[in-house]
């Protein structure tokens, strides 16, 4: 369960990095960012 | 740079992407690693008196690799006498409680009889804070040389380490309470074997109690200025003989106590629990922490160990608390000075109620010293 889990937040935070990138306004890549911080924390460090 | 159905990115806007991306890492690891710091227990330095550390689940083994596995320091005397069972960390965000566990380990040698200690009761509700309190991670304290870290935990269960709480717990005593009191160690006892973690960590707990063969539990705590069981040893019925001589024995340390009966239908608790079920004399102690206080201002470390608070003393002079509050604050080390001092005295009223079952301690700090010194003139110095 925990492996489904973890492999649902990986492809979340792959999204948002693509989305950083794609994005044209730099407010709303600053925002993806903003995001892209709490899926990393998640992913990496908090259980 | 080009993505699945995108063009070439610009220049500019790429280094933008890039630069937002080694930012957010950054920040990442930063306060992940300042997040993890917060799972690394402090060390204790057990005095040479330790006969035997186990941990938890030796005694239940449902607990071995959970969140709720804990060490069990037993001291033992050459001699036989009573069996005493001692919990600090019950509620980590009652830092007395935990430290008044912590010196007697690092100081205690039994002669006579046995007494086993278990520090950090929850050791889950050690790894994380309070939500929106702002509490500090940790305490300090200067030992003879070098300064030692504690953690402040909250007093509950982490929720990663058991998740969800039901609207209402009914909890094992049959008693109706709110939701998060499922992670609130103090009101699972006796536990479930087949339970949530907290009921389980507290069914491992009454097994310490039956397999010891423990006479008198001492469930060490804190509570907020404003809570009326204060300075108090609250007391379950078969032990307020005990409690009596207890009250007088107090008073040769210069502090006074309160004696509070456990009241038969509050289930759930140490007080209440280990004399039912266990069988055994159970007491709970009280001190005053403004650190977990709602009328407390910001909180800090100083807080924690100085307790000096600008509203308490207000609060106090108003009628508000059940207990003086002075400018120069309730520091921690008079807070574990008051825990020791009931301790000693609990020791002499059960040797006076059981001369057959004699338990002789050394070294425990006198209370005296504590108040005098500081908790940390107790503390063996960091490695």
């Amino acid at each position: 369960m925990q492996i489904f889990y973890w492999l649902l937040v990986l492809y979340l935070t792959i999204n948002v990095i693509i989305s950083l990138f794609r994005e044209r306004k730099p407010w709303n890549q600053v925002a993806c960012s903003l995001v892209l911080i709490l899926f990393l924390l998640r992913l990496l460090f908090i259980q | 740079m080009k993505l699945p159905g995108s063009r070439i990115l610009p220049f500019p806007r790429f280094f933008f992407s890039s630069g937002l991306l080694i930012l957010s890492l950054l920040i990442c690891f930063f306060a992940g690693k300042e997040f993890l710091l917060q799972r690394q227990p402090e060390p204790i330095y057990p005095s040479p008196g330790l006969t035997s550390q186990k941990k938890l689940s030796d005694y239940f083994p449902a607990l071995r690799k959970t969140a709720g596995e804990t060490e069990v320091y037993i001291f033992e005397g050459q001699e036989p006498g009573g069996h005493i069972f001692l919990t600090g960390g019950t509620h980590p965000n009652e830092p007395a409680g935990f430290m008044t566990a912590v010196v007697l380990i690092e100081n205690i040698a039994v002669e006579k009889g046995k007494i086993v200690i278990v520090p950090r009761a929850n050791a889950s509700a050690f790894t994380h804070s309070d939500p929106q309190e702002g509490n500090p991670q940790r305490f300090f304290l200067e030992t003879v040389s070098g300064r030692r870290f504690f953690r402040l935990g909250s007093r509950l269960t982490n929720p990663v380490d058991q998740w969800p709480d039901p609207a209402i717990y009914i909890n094992p005593g049959g008693q109706k309470l709110s939701g998060s009191e499922v992670r609130n160690l103090n009101r699972c006892y006796p536990g479930r074997p087949d339970g949530l973690l907290t009921e389980r960590i507290a069914f491992g707990l009454m097994e310490v109690i039956r397999q010891e063969k423990i006479d008198l539990g001492i469930d060490v705590h804190e509570s907020a200025p404003e809570y009326p069981v204060i300075n108090a040893l609250v007391f379950h019925e078969n032990s307020s003989e005990l409690a009596a001589l207890v009250a007088m024995n107090m008073e040769s340390f210069s502090f006074k106590i309160r004696l509070e009966a456990s009241p038969p239908n509050l289930r759930g608790l140490s007080h209440r629990e280990w004399g039912d079920a266990a069988h055994i004399l159970a007491v709970l102690l009280e001190t005053p922490n403004a650190s977990h206080g709602r009328l407390k201002g910001k909180p800090s470390p100083a807080l924690i160990v100085e307790g000096i608070d600008k509203f308490y003393p207000r609060a106090a002079r108003s009628g508000r608390l059940f207990v003086d509050y002075p400018e120069s604050g309730i520091p921690l080390k008079e807070r574990v000075a008051r825990h020791l001092a009931s301790i000693i005295s609990l020791i002499d009223a059960f040797n006076e109620l059981f001369p057959e079952k004699e338990i002789k301690v050394k070294n425990i700090p006198e209370p005296a010293e504590v108040m005098r010194r500081g908790v940390g003139s107790f503390l063996h110095p960091p490695d």
